[in-house]
């Protein structure tokens, strides 16, 4: 199983004090997928931390690795809509006005210990980040069994997820889940994915329709951009990192492994497993 | 060779029985730190493994894990009830929380995993 390799010593210490950080263009599902994917082989193989930020285009939906798709047929709002099934687990996302991270770290380093470690990093820095601009967000401790089973990611509150407290949360359960993330295991290496909405997506209706952190924001606290910064620039501190924001792309598109991973994510084995 | 656990670094455990068949399951070490499980997924009687290989996947509330195989061979019984009833890794890990039996390819590969006193010292216990 993906957990950690306790005997497995820090061979580079000189990539470990280093967080790495693409700003990828938008893209199609399957392309996101194995875009991740290969971040986490190539975390494992060079024992660093990486992290990607990533839009979607077209706005997509994507599934839990154990959703039925059954049920995305039987949401009538998701009619259309491009979809794809996640390597994590977790409830049905609704992207295009969000901004999506995968961040692999491998085995060897303290934060793949145990899974709420990394949640409470990566969603802990931008709790703070967003208490400095006067946002009451916090993180759920626990949850209700039923909390955890709704179709929609955002609908479900489990542990680690970011709420804010604010008047736009509807009256089921007190607050707006901002950002949600969920885990693969993989072997030699941890990839986290987390969705942080940045708006309320104009092409949803319905239970599937949530605001996001720039319908949340006062207008004197910054942009969504400042916000972004801030939780990065914290999410490095807390590893005690240097922060390096990479130019250019995560990946080459037409890369051999990535068309290969990307097929696997496109085909309708993938995506109707379950 | 004597009928005792061996540990894949994987946390999965492996243990050859009297009819030549090894049982498969995963550590109490494991279960423990994937916390609340909510779904697991097996591979199919006449199935193949392949020791290191991913041959099913099992989800907690926050994490899904790949089940790596300790030993090569040809699946011959799964614990079909397991999925339904995943409290039982969690009372029973070692018996009744067993999760496939293969037919094993090589037999003697069992001899490369951890056996329980270098499985404890990995776990730090």
């Amino acid at each position: 199983m993906g957990l950690p390799r306790h005997t497995f010593p820090y061979s580079d210490l000189s990539q470990r004090s280093v967080l790495r950080v693409w700003r990828d263009p938008s893209a199609a599902g399957g392309l996101n997928m194995a875009a991740d994917e290969a971040l986490a082989r190539r975390s494992e193989e060079t024992n660093s931390v990486l992290m990607r930020l990533y839009g979607w285009q077209p706005h997509t939906v994507s599934l839990g690795c154990f959703q039925k798709i059954e049920d995305f047929f039987s949401e009538r709002f998701l009619a259309h809509w491009p979809v794809v099934r996640r390597p994590s687990g977790g409830g049905a996302i609704i992207h295009g006005t969000d901004v999506t991270y995968g961040l692999a770290v491998p085995s060897s380093h303290k934060w793949s210990k145990r899974t709420e470690d990394l949640y409470s990093a990566v969603h802990g820095a931008l709790v703070q980040e967003l208490n400095d601009r006067d946002l009451k967000a916090g993180m759920v401790k626990a949850a209700r069994r039923e909390q955890e089973q709704n179709f929609y990611c955002f609908n479900r509150r489990a542990f680690g997820d970011l709420v804010v407290e604010h008047p736009l949360a509807s009256s089921d359960c007190g607050n707006c889940k901002i950002l949600g993330s969920a885990q693969r295991r993989l072997s030699g290496v941890v990839l986290q994915h987390g969705t942080l909405l940045l708006h309320r997506n104009p092409q949803m209706h319905g239970e599937g329709s949530h605001p996001g952190l720039g319908d949340l924001l006062q207008s004197d606290a910054g942009s969504v951009s400042d916000v972004i910064e801030g939780w990065l620039q914290r999410l490095a501190d807390q590893l005690g990192s240097r922060l390096i924001q990479e130019p250019g792309c995560s990946y080459t598109k037409d890369n051999e492994d990535i068309m290969t991973r990307m097929n696997r994510y496109e085909t309708g084995a993938w995506l109707n497993r379950r | 060779m004597e009928k005792s656990r061996r540990y894949a670094k994987s946390h999965e455990w492996a243990r050859l029985e009297d009819d030549g068949s090894v049982t498969i399951g995963i550590s109490a070490y494991a279960v423990e730190a994937l916390t609340d499980l909510v779904f697991m997924q097996l591979p199919d009687v006449g199935s193949t493994v392949t020791a290191g290989e991913s041959f099913g996947e099992i989800e907690s509330v926050k994490a899904v894990s790949d089940l790596y195989a300790p030993i090569s061979g040809k699946v011959i019984s799964v614990n079909a009830e397991l999925p339904s009833q995943l409290e039982t890794l969690n009372n029973d890990p070692y018996d009744s929380g067993w999760i496939i039996s293969v037919q094993p390819v090589a037999v003697e590969q069992l001899d490369a995993l951890f056996d329980q006193e270098a499985y404890d010292k990995l776990i730090g216990g």
